[in-house]
Order: C-alpha cells, then structure tokens, then sequence
C-alpha cells in the first residue's frame, strides 16, 4: 500500500480518544477535516490504532454520507435535497449545475475546482432552494443566481 | 417449563426461548434466512415472521413479529402461515429475487423437457466418471444412449457457450457416455420396496417407457402394453436405423425390463384388451399410444396407388423388421418440412429410389426439421422444391404419375413468426413422380380410448398438471394428448413428471405438478469475453455416397475420451453449485413467488476470490450478514465487513489483500453459513 | 443614548439571508457611538430575514428585509436618535400577527435573548426551574410533575415522556445515560435547529432535569453534522454551564453530578431512530436492532438510557417554572401543550410556529401563514417528513392533535408542515420521499432495503410516463408488506407518502398512468409546451431566453416551440407577458 497521507497528523487526534471507546466516528472525523477525505491508508491506520478491522471500519465510514474516498474539489457545494427545496424547485437547480459543471451528487469537476454533494436537509427552508459553497449560503436560488454564482467563483480562481 | 402453541403443534420451552428456537426444536420449520444459533440475533430477512393470536390472556399482538427475536411466553399461540404473514413473507423474498442475480440452474438444464441435470453430468464426463453421468441422465430419464443420438437437443440452443463461440456438443457427449456405460458395468438402480400398487401403461414409446422405469423405482408393479411386437414406439418404427441403431435402442428397452417391468407386445387396446380392463385389474392406468396416424393433405388423388403416410412408410423400414421396399427406379416425392419428411427422403434414397423430392411450401429458414438433416439429405442427394405446395395428385390407371405444385411466396409473418405461404395465383409446376409420400403431420388413433374425452384435435384430454384424462385414475402423457405429436424428449418430460403424480395418486394424496421458480439471469448481464474460444467438437459422418447405400449409423462416433472431456470441460457451469441446498429458493418455491412484478435495478458486483479458498459472487448475496457475523463473533476475524448503506450495501473483505490473506484461516465458517449459494469452497 | 438596544437575529438562515453583513455594516458605522450590536437568535419569521430589532427606551422597533444599505440607514437614524426615519424598514401589522398568533414556550426566549450568553439566559429566568428540582424535588416528584403536564415525545411518535423517564428510573443499574436526539433529520423541520441556535440553555436546563429525574450522571446530546452553527453554540453554552456550575459534580451543592458531551452525527437520518442513534453514538453503523430490549432497559453502553429529542427539553424548565398543570391547561384530550411547527413550501409566511395543540390545520396555514403565496390554490400539506403524509384540503379543519392527525394517514411528527399548492405533483411527492428512504434506508432488513428502492422505481416510471396498469395497487401492495415487515420505524413510515397520496390524489395517479398527464404540469416528461398564436404578439422574448433554441418565429408574428427541441423548463412561460405559453 502506498502511503501518500502523512499519519502523524493524525496522531494528536488518536492520542486524544485513545481508549475512550466509541470514538471511531468522531476519530474519521477529525481525519476528515484533516486530510479533506478519508484516505485508504488513514482508514487502515486507524483501525490499527484503535483496535478494530479494517473492514469494520471501512464499514462505519461508508455507512454515513458525511465521509468522503475520494478528494473533493477546492469548492464543495452542498445543494439542498429537502422538501421545502423540492416544492419549490431543487431539481431545476441540480440540473443547472450538471449543465454549467457538468457534476453530479458525488462528482468533482475535472478541474477539481468544485464537487457537488446531495444533502437531505440544510434547515434552512424559508430560503429554499438552497445551497452551501463551502461555509457561505446561498438561498432562493434560480438557475441565473447559480450560474452566476458558480461564474463568480470561475472568474475569481482564474484570476489567481 | 411453559406450554406454547406453534401452528397447532404444543410445544413445551424454556421461559424466554426464542419462539424460532422452539419450532426448530419442534421440527417445525419457519421460513428464515438469517438466523444462526452461532450468532447474535438479527431480524434482518424478516421470513420468520408470525401472528402472535394470543399472548395467553385471550389477545391477540397487533404487530406481526419475528419469530428469531420474539420471547416465548407462557400460552402463546402463534402463527407463520396466516394469510397476512404470508403476503409479507411472500413480497420480502419476491423482493430478495428482484436483487438476485444468478442461474439457480443451467439454462440447458431449463431448456430440456425433461429437466435433465445436464450441467452435472458435463462434469462427470469431464472427469471420466460415465457411470455417474448416466445416473445422473437416469433421474431424468432411461434412454441416454438412443436419445442422445436423436434429440433435437433444445439443450443445446439455450447453451450459453454459444455467446463464447458455439453450444456444447451435449446430446452426443450424452450418447457417449451411455454407450460406454452399457458397454461396461451398466448403471442399475434401485428400486424401492414393492408398494403392491399396480399400473399399466399403453405404449411402450419413450413416454411409456419412462413412465414405467419411474413407477417401477418408485416400487409398483408395472405392465407396458404395447400393439407392436417390440417395444420402443416411435424410436423403433419412426426413426430410421442410420440414425439409431436398433440394439442399442433394444439394449436400453432391456434394462428398463430388467427392473422388474413386465412387457406386453402385440397387444393392442380395444381390440386384445380393453381399457376398462387395464383398469379393472390396476391401480392405476397411463395411456401413452402416441400418434400413429399419417394426416391427409387434403388434395384431389391422395387416393391413388402409389401414395402413403409418412408414418406407414417409415414404420418397416426403420425398424427393420420384415421386408424394406425396393425403390429402385422410381421417383418419389415426400410432402412435409419436418423430422419425419427427412427421415422418409433420406429413407427413400436408401431404399434404391432414382430421384427423391421434398415438396415444401416454405423455403429452407422455415422449415422446421433439424438444420442437419436437411444438410444431410442434401448431400444425399435429395431435391428440394421449395415453396411449393401439392394442388393435385395426377394418376394414371389408378396409379400416381404427376403432381401439380402451387406456386407460394411468402407473406407476412404468422403469429408463430414464420413467414406464411400464401400461392401465387395461377403459377403451377408439374414433376413427374411414381410415389408421394405424405408427411405433415400425425394424429392419433383414437379406436379403443372412447371413454376419455378428446380434445378438438381429437387428442386425448389431459389435464397439464395432473396428467389425469377425463376418467379418474386414467392419466394420459406424450404424442397422443392435447397438442398432439412432438418430439420424444417432451413426450418423456411429461412421462416423469406423471410419474411422479401417479406415484403421489397411488399413495392416496394426489399431488399435482408445478413448475418450481428458478432464478435466472439476463443474458446481457454477462461478459462472455473473459472465457477463451475453443472449438466445438465435431461429430465425424461417413460420406454421403457410402452412407446412402445402407442403413447403418451415420455417425461414427464423436472421438476418443480425451476428446471427449475436453469437449466436456468447455461447459460454463452457469448453474448454481447450491441449488439443492439453497434456502432462498426453497422458501421462494414454498411461497409460489412472482418477483417479475418488482423487476428493477438489481446490484452488479464482480465475483471475487480475495479469500483464496473461497469465491464471493456479491449478486447472490442476500446481506443476511451471516458471513460477516460468523467470521466476527465465531471465528473472531472480523474479516469481512458491510460497506455502503442502503440498496446498494455489499459485503467486502477489507480493501488491503495481503492482510487479507494472511488474516484469513480459510475456515469455511462463512460459505457454511451462508443460505445461498453467494459464496463458494474452491476445491 | 445607553437606553438603545440593537439585536440582529442571527440563526443560520438569518445569517444565509445577510444577516452578519449587516451586523457588519451595523458595528462599523456604530462604532465609537456607545450603542452596541447585540445578537439574537432565530425569531422564526423567516420571510422577513435579515431581522434587525431595535429597542428604543424599551420600544421595540422590528426592522425587517434589512440589507447592506438600508443598515447603514438604520445605523444613522438610530445614531441620529431620529427613530422615526425607521418607520420604512418596521414590520407591518400584517406581518406581526404572525408572531401575536402564537404561544412560545419552547420557543419561549428564541429571537429573543442573546444565545451565545449565559447571563442573557439567567436573566430570562433560566436555570431557576434546575435549582428547583434538584434542591426541593425528589426524582418521583419530577416525573409526576412532567405526567402531570401531560407532555408527550416531540421527535414524532409522541410518546409520553413520564412514561420514559419512569421505565429508565425504575431500570435497575449504577449508570444510565440521557440522550438527547437531536439528529433532526425529516427534511422541512428545523426547529431543533432553532433551538440549538437561539436558546442552547434552554436544551441543556431541560436535560439536566430529566438526567435529576432519571438518575443519570453523563448526558450526551447527538447532533447532525450539517448544523455546524448549533454544535459552536451549544459547546459554548456547555462550557458557560460548567463554568457556572450548572454541569459537573454536585450541582447546587447536591449530590447531583452530570457530565455533558457532544457528538455529531455524520449523515444518516436512520440514526434518528432509538436503536440507530445509540449504535452511532457507539461508532457503529447505525443500523436499528429489534426491540425488546429497549433502551430504558439496555440502551447505550448497554445501559438504561433514555432519549428524547430536543423540542421535548424545551418544554421542561418551562413546565417545572409554571406547573404541569399549567402545560396540561393548554390543548386537547389526547394531546397537551404546545407544538413547533416548522411552516414552508408555497406559503406567504413561512416559519416557526408555536401554537397550543387544538388549533387546525386551517388556522396556521392560513391564519398564521397567511395563505399560499401568490395566491394560488391550497392542495396538500406535508406533515411527518418521510414517515408522515399529505393531507388535503378538505381535511384543512383537522385539529392539531396525535390522535387526529393520524387519523388522516399522516403524524404530527417532528414538525416539518410544507404546504403545497396546485403546481406540485403528488405523485412526484410521494416519489420525492420515496428518493429520500431509499437513499437513507440502512439497508439491514429486506423489506425497506428493496422495498424502498422498488417502490421509488415504480413511482419513478409513473412520473416519466412508463406507468403500468395495476401500479397503484402494486404500490398499495408493496406499502402494506413494508409497513408489517420492515425493521424500524424508518422502514415502516416509508409507505405513509405514498399512501396518503394514494388514498386523497388517487386521480392524480390515475391521469400519469392512463392518460399520461400530470395535472400539476409539473411532471417534464408528460407535459408539453404550445403558444397560442392568438395570443402571442412576437416580441421574441421567450425566444431570446429559450435555452434550446426551441422558439421560432418573425418579429411581430405568432412564434411556435418546436416539441423535438424543448426541453420543458418553462422559462418562455415564465418570461411571456401575454400569457400566451401554454402547458398540457
């Protein structure tokens, strides 16, 4: 296997929660924020540290959408799937970004600027449709708004 | 110790049992899929569902329950079969079927009337073991070695090796391993105790016969009453010898009566004996007299000198008894498409006849004879008229001399598919021809048989499950019931299926047949690219100019033994290695499912063998978790885990294969407790 | 100038909608005036966010729909002390009944105080009703209390709490746990959230009862990962309480000692089920398991635990303050106190309501809510999220109850009520719970894992226009199977969407599988777009924004779609200003 994830960033987190038990989730967690995914080798790395198989915890990990395999892009777009979102109009605005980014639920954009990640409720109704860009809200989306939005964003990084 | 009640059966249990555990130890079996004494209960298949009618104070619990995780109290009385668990039970494994991919069985095996175990035999011959093979064959039916020889082999259309190249040669692997099997130390089965139940059986053609060799097994005491002088039917007096040799097919006759069958020939009904009769003086009657009879086709001359039924035609010259006719000299023309057209042509040109026509008002893509005898008959030298029709039988002094072809062409397609011949208006042909001989079709002679009611095909009536005719106790099978004459091996599918019914009839608890529900894959779900081509095995013929002199065997003989297996080892193994032990569908059969209704996406995983000694195929796992439990709490690895959550959840071994390796003691805990057949002992 | 007092509401929509811009704005040009910017949590009135309130000597101004500009405005008029220059910005009448309607009790101090102080809490009265019951109430006497009051689970299944808090007391066992769920995860509810944000003390007061009532020394709120705002609050507010003394050993020098922890959830709204929850607080999957044993008797750690959600602590220090009696006051037989209704979809005022149980549908939709927007007509009303059902017009006057609302085919549930008008698709509602379950199924038990899926394909071909004959009773088939047999409450609520449109919509399912048409035009694949030549005065608009390029047609001269290009997005409807866009 081979390691391109540095362990030893992990390492204050284990040492943190070691013998404390039920702490697996918190633990991918905190290695999720850290690395922004939950590489394989963390993964397994994790399951040594706290004792358990690998297939456990890859078991846990899967089980919960908030974990990520893969790396996600610079900017994660959190769109909104709730039912106040529904009724006025979710599906539209998942469907201007597949056809400005050209993502779906779980995709990143080759340029791995941006991925796009269905979420079951934001608890931001009043504002439907919504979605979150990293920490920022955008609310009573239309398709202009987004793809202005996502243009902004386009226009910003490739200024950098 | 508490009483509860389980379907009607007191059961005495420990307090707080649970109630699955109790019926297990009752012998009552309620449907469950995963549950396992070794580990933790888990409530995941819900099969082992039940109606708690009272908790022992007169109430009825509003839920239904289950049965692995309800605790037994004191004057329960509960239920797994009431109408609402069973509509639960029976959507949750139409549900679990929706998600299954796989063949419980070969598509061949499907594809064979007589459901013969094709797939299982392919192995033994492969590994040399023919006495096996044909105890295999011989659960199906008695007469490998001649049906091997003349089948059309439906089989063999289904085979899937056909998307690789071409299908397995089956039929003559199977006629190989019958003939070495008679030549050596022949395959005898048991019989059971005898149950002093008689049955007679009218006709001793494949259906007659396999019903006899089945009954006779099953401990009855079995008489076939046959007009002719030997048995074999239509094998004997339809079938032309250079397509089977007439010992062979007598040798197999011989082990039949061996069991301890009685034979009657030249006994024929109404006539030497009467129906009523048979009944009288047996327990139970199969009528199996096949279709005898050439149908007319119903043109101006058939009554001329010079024309005959294909059947009447055949019935001397094939099966060698008497004189053949000389034909030397004459030109003949046989009417018809069909098996028994080709058998009469190629018959015709063996019996000396200068010319030989086939008269047919399709052309060669319709016709429905095997694509090999026509080729054959070809190469004999027989000529085909293709679309044209008989309008006219011209005689001369009585005696046929000319026919009168319609011109056809073909129109649209029929609601059988084919193309349907429609005449050309006023476009005749004439040939100039000594004998015509008819052969479209057969019917039955019904003389006899007035007591049962007939079809409006003038067929014996029979019912499609029970076989039983009109009259109780009277069973019909084969050529001469409902749809009338079809090939043999359909005839001897439905011979051990009655077999099975009257055997249930003659116990007193008549048990009707039903199809059992396979599961079946789809064809385009496969990737047939991984297997590597290998040729099939051709079937070497003697040449067409020796061959159309005599009436010997065509063939000679598909190859030496090496050959042979290696033919063998091409087979695909589609069907399931746990089908005889799989719990999904033996409960799946129990509940008379019909997944089609919820037919939707169904999860595709590759087959994998991370665990070495052991093959995953994820599309016939139904997530019971059993492996995984069992590898964690039994045999304390924890190897195999649950990834992904929902529909799309698939059991894996964790992601690093070395560790895998090396973690895993190949105990074979979790292919024992698996109730399908997803996971594999590689041996 | 010191007698100005100036909240921003700043809940997570409030700051979605630009409230901590203009708290931005409000600091800045404030600054050095002596007036400080204060924050408040979530007021509820979620259609006029950004909300500023402005007290002027104890008058409140409720600035509402404030931006960047209009906050410097309000900075130079309240710097100015020129108050009446605020008038434009006030809240008007209309909208203020929307609040004046209700009865806050668990809401009681949201949008009110600042949530990020405990002393604003204190001084709201909080932690009194703590010190009650832990110096002068003995353990019974809290669960008779809360039995008095008649207050029932608020997560959805209403259960009596006293009932809970009695079973996890009477469990023998040194430790037990309270937990409190909120993983408020049916989409459409967000009240849990509100109070997270807007009144953490209030969660942790209740809590720290019910631990008093039922023994417990460690309590563990499980909170979903995606409301990042309520976790830094209410870890703030914990740290506050146990700076305070509220948490930790001998809590007003009693015998009483609670440890407080928080967990986020990681995404799986399965986990709001008992069973779930506790197996994800143990860094499992959380697969639900069969109960019996429940977890007042073998719960978290195997322990007996007990497990409410957070609306239901929100009523606690309330009822201890004011007597069960009091709560019991409010309501119906079968069903006391108040209820948070979290109100949205295709209504005028959406928001959080509060309102004492026995008022109707009627009233909030169209009393407190105003009615549907833009004036179209009412059609359904969502209750129950995902286990929950539509309910139709005729059934407007039923009473807000349990009892009565399950009688429709629906639950009170959580508090999620999304109001529909003409435009949505039934069918497409049910198909949009349908989406969600089988996506949130766990997958552990074979009913709701395939069933689930199944029932999702079915209604998936009936909105694309493949519908069967025999699909409405195939679903009604699936439905009932899945109800008996599914695992866990997920699994057997799942059917309920389905149902219930079924039951009132059946002619809506009835038009998508034989006629193939959807009668709410919302359906893509079974509607088409026309223009009515007799209308249309070619202005070319509609053909300038057709993204298609489906709109052909001179200027001046009837334009038509083409049916081969249109792809159905109804933005030529949207932008034609005769009314000429047709859709069937």
């Amino acid at each position: 296997m081979s390691n391109t994830a540095d362990l030893s960033l992990l390492q204050p987190v284990l040492d943190e929660y070691a013998g404390v038990k039920g702490s697996l989730i918190t633990i991918l967690q905190s290695a999720q924020e850290i690395y922004g995914y939950l590489p394989q080798e963390v993964i397994y790395h994790v399951a040594q540290a706290t004792g358990s198989s690998p297939a456990h915890v890859l078991g846990v990990a899967t089980f919960y959408t908030q974990f990520r395999f893969k790396p996600v892009g610079k900017y994660l777009i959190l769109l909104c799937k709730g039912t106040a979102c529904h009724v006025n109009g979710s599906d539209m605005i998942a469907k201007t970004i597949y056809e400005t980014l050209g993502i779906t639920d779980g995709e990143t954009t080759e340029d791995g600027l941006f991925s796009l990640t269905f979420v079951a409720c934001l608890g931001c109704c009043s504002l439907s449709p919504v979605m979150l860009i990293n920490d920022d809200t955008y609310g009573s989306l239309t398709p202009e708004k987004v793809k202005s939005i996502i243009s902004e964003i386009q226009a910003k990084e490739a200024a950098v | 110790m508490i009483t509860i009640t389980i379907n009607g059966k007191v059961c005495k249990c420990n307090e707080g049992e649970y109630i699955l555990k109790v019926a297990q130890d009752n012998g009552i079996d309620i449907p469950n899929l995963c549950n396992d004494d070794s580990v933790a209960v888990y409530g995941a298949c819900g099969l082992c569902q039940i109606e708690v009618l009272d908790d022992g104070h007169g109430k009825a619990l509003p839920k239904l329950m289950r049965a692995c995780a309800t605790k037994a109290q004191d004057g329960y009385v509960v239920s797994y079969d009431t109408e609402r668990v069973n509509r639960s039970r029976k959507v949750a494994l139409e549900l679990l079927m929706s998600d299954h991919d796989g063949d419980c069985v070969a598509p061949c095996h499907l594809n064979c009337p007589a459901g013969t175990d094709i797939q299982k035999y392919l192995k033994q011959i492969s590994g040399g073991d023919y006495h096996g093979a044909v105890e295999t064959i011989k659960e199906a039916f008695p007469i490998p070695a001649s049906i091997g020889r003349v089948c059309p082999h439906p089989c063999e259309k289904n085979c899937r090796r056909a998307n690789v190249e071409q299908p397995l040669s089956i039929a003559f692997l199977k006629a190989y391993a019958a003939d070495k099997d008679l030549a050596d130390g022949t395959y005898k089965p048991k019989c059971k105790a005898d149950s002093g139940k008689k049955v007679a059986i009218v006709g001793g053609g494949p259906a007659g016969l396999t019903a006899a060799f089945f009954l006779r097994r099953s401990g009855h005491s079995v008489t076939v009453y046959d007009a002719m002088s030997k048995m074999g039917g239509m094998l004997r007096y339809g079938i032309p010898a250079y397509r089977l040799p007439k010992d062979i097919l007598e040798r197999e006759c011989q082990e039949i009566k061996s069991l301890g069958v009685e034979f009657v020939n030249n006994c024929k009904i109404g006539k030497d004996v009467t129906l009523e009769q048979l009944q009288n003086d047996n327990d139970a009657v199969i009528v199996a007299n096949g279709a005898w009879k050439s149908m007319n086709m119903r043109v101006e001359g058939e009554e001329l000198e010079g024309v005959v039924g294909g059947i009447d035609f055949l019935r001397n010259i094939s099966s060698g008894e008497g004189e053949r006719p000389d034909l030397s000299g004459l030109t003949v023309a046989v009417c018809g498409g069909g098996n028994t057209a080709m058998d009469a042509c190629r018959s015709a040109v063996r019996c000396g006849a200068d010319k030989v026509y086939v008269v047919y008002r399709r052309t060669r893509d319709e016709m429905p004879a095997e694509d090999i005898e026509i080729e054959e008959a070809i190469e004999e030298g027989v000529d085909f008229k293709f679309l044209t029709n008989p309008a006219q039988i011209i005689g001369e002094g009585g005696k046929v001399k000319q026919m009168k072809l319609q011109v056809m062409q073909l129109g649209e397609p029929d609601a059988s598919g084919r193309r349907s011949p429609v005449p050309v208006e006023g476009k005749f042909e004439y040939i100039d021809v000594d004998k015509v001989i008819m052969a479209i079709g057969q019917s039955i002679e019904a003389s006899g048989f007035d007591a049962l009611e007939k079809t409006r095909k003038g067929t014996i009536a029979a019912d499609e499950t029970t076989f039983m005719t009109s009259v109780d106790g009277v069973f019909a099978v084969g050529d001469a019931t409902n749809r009338g004459a079809s090939i043999a091996i359909e005839a001897i599918g439905e011979a051990n299926k009655c077999a099975a019914v009257v055997d249930s009839y003659l116990a007193g608890n008549l048990t009707a047949y039903r199809k059992p529900f396979v599961s079946k894959r789809d064809v385009k779900d496969i990737d047939f690219s991984v297997y590597d081509k290998k040729d099939r095995i051709k079937m070497p013929a003697r040449p067409a100019e020796e061959r159309k002199r005599d009436f010997n065997e065509v063939y000679l003989g598909i190859g030496d033994e090496e050959k042979v297996q290696s033919e063998a080892k091409r087979c695909l193994e589609c069907g399931c290695h746990d089908y005889g032990d799989c719990r999904l569908i033996k409960y799946a059969n129990i509940c008379e499912i019909d997944p089609a209704r919820f037919a939707g996406v169904k999860n595709n995983n590759p087959v994998e063998r991370k665990l070495v000694s052991i093959e995953r195929n994820p599309n016939k796992c139904i997530l019971c978790s059993l492996c995984v439990r069992v590898c964690d709490e039994v045999a304390g690895k924890g190897i195999l885990g649950l990834v992904g959550r929902g529909f799309g959840t698939v059991i894996k071994p964790e992601f690093n294969d070395e560790s895998v390796i090396s973690a895993c003691a190949q105990c074979g805990k979790c292919v024992e407790a698996c109730p399908t057949g997803a996971l594999k002992l590689l041996k | 100038m010191s007698d100005t007092i100036i909240n921003v509401g700043q809940g997570s929509c409030g700051i979605a909608a630009g409230a901590g811009k203009v708290k931005k704005v409000l600091d800045e040009k404030l600054a050095g005036s002596g007036i400080n910017v204060g924050i408040v949590g979530c007021i509820g009135m979620c259609w006029l966010e950004p909300i500023v309130d402005v007290y002027e000597n104890g008058k409140l101004h409720r600035l509402v729909k404030v931006n960047e500009n209009s906050a410097e405005e309000i900075a130079a008029a309240v710097s100015s002390g020129d108050f009446a220059a605020l008038s434009k910005y006030e809240i008007t009448a209309d909208d203020k009944d929307f609040l004046d309607q209700q009865t806050r009790i668990a809401l009681r101090n949201c949008g009110v105080i600042d949530p990020e102080s405990i002393e604003a809490y204190i001084n709201a009265g909080g932690y009194k009703a703590l010190e009650k019951v832990v110096t002068t109430m003995t353990q019974q006497q809290v669960i008779d209390e809360i039995k008095t009051s008649g207050l029932a689970g608020r997560g959805g299944a209403g259960f009596p709490t006293w009932f809970k808090w009695n079973a996890a007391n009477q469990s023998a066992g040194e430790t037990k746990y309270l937990i409190c769920n909120a993983d408020e995860g049916d989409p459409g509810a967000f009240m849990d959230r509100a109070v997270i944000e807007s009144d953490p003390h209030t969660l942790i007061e209740g809590m720290l009862i019910a631990a008093y009532a039922i023994g417990a020394s460690e309590a563990v709120v499980y909170v979903r990962a995606e409301y990042p705002l309520a976790i830094v609050r209410l870890k703030k507010a914990i740290a506050q309480a146990k700076q305070a003394g509220y948490i930790g050993k001998n809590i007003f020098g009693t015998n009483f000692s609670c440890e407080f922890t928080i967990k986020a959830g990681a995404g799986a709204f399965v986990c709001g089920e008992e069973t779930a929850l506790i197996a994800s607080l143990e860094g499992e999957r959380g697969m639900p398991r069969l109960k019996p044993p429940f977890p007042a008797q073998k719960g978290y750690w195997q322990k007996p635990s007990n497990i409410n959600n957070v609306e239901t602590f929100a009523n606690i220090a309330w009822i201890i303050n004011n007597g069960g009696a009091a709560f019991a006051a409010m309501g119906t037989e079968n069903s006391k106190g108040t209820k948070v209704f979290a109100l949205t979809g295709k209504i005028k005022r959406g928001g959080l309501v509060e309102i004492p149980m026995g008022k109707t549908l009627r009233d909030v939709i169209f009393g407190i809510g105003g009615g549907i927007k833009e004036d179209k007509q009412f059609k359904a009303v969502q209750m129950g999220g995902p286990s929950g059902g539509c309910i139709p017009e005729q059934l407007l006057d039923t009473v807000i109850d349990y009892k009565e609302l399950s009688a429709t085919g629906a639950i009170m549930g959580s508090g999620g009520m999304v109001v529909m008008d003409e435009t949505t698709c039934m069918v497409g509602m049910a198909k949009f719970f349908l989406d969600f379950t089988a996506k949130e199924s766990c997958g552990k038990c074979v009913h709701c894992r395939i069933g689930t899926k199944r029932m999702q394909e079915i209604l998936t071909r009936i909105v694309e226009g493949g519908g069967k004959e025999g699909d409405i009773e195939l679903l009604e088939e699936l439905c009932s199977a899945v109800k008996e047999g599914a695992l866990c409450g997920l699994g057997q609520t799942a059917p309920n969407p389905v149902l219930t449109t079924i039951k009132y919509f059946r002619n809506e399912y009835e038009a998508h599988i034989n006629d193939k048409k959807c009668p709410a035009h919302e359906c893509r694949e079974l509607i088409s777009y026309s223009i009515d030549s007799d209308k249309c005065r070619g202005c070319t608009l509609c053909a300038k924004k057709c993204p298609a390029k489906a709109i052909s047609g001179e200027v001046k001269a009837p334009h038509a779609i083409d049916p081969e290009v249109c792809i159905k997005c109804g933005q030529c409807a949207t932008v034609c200003r005769f009314g000429a866009v047709k859709v069937d």
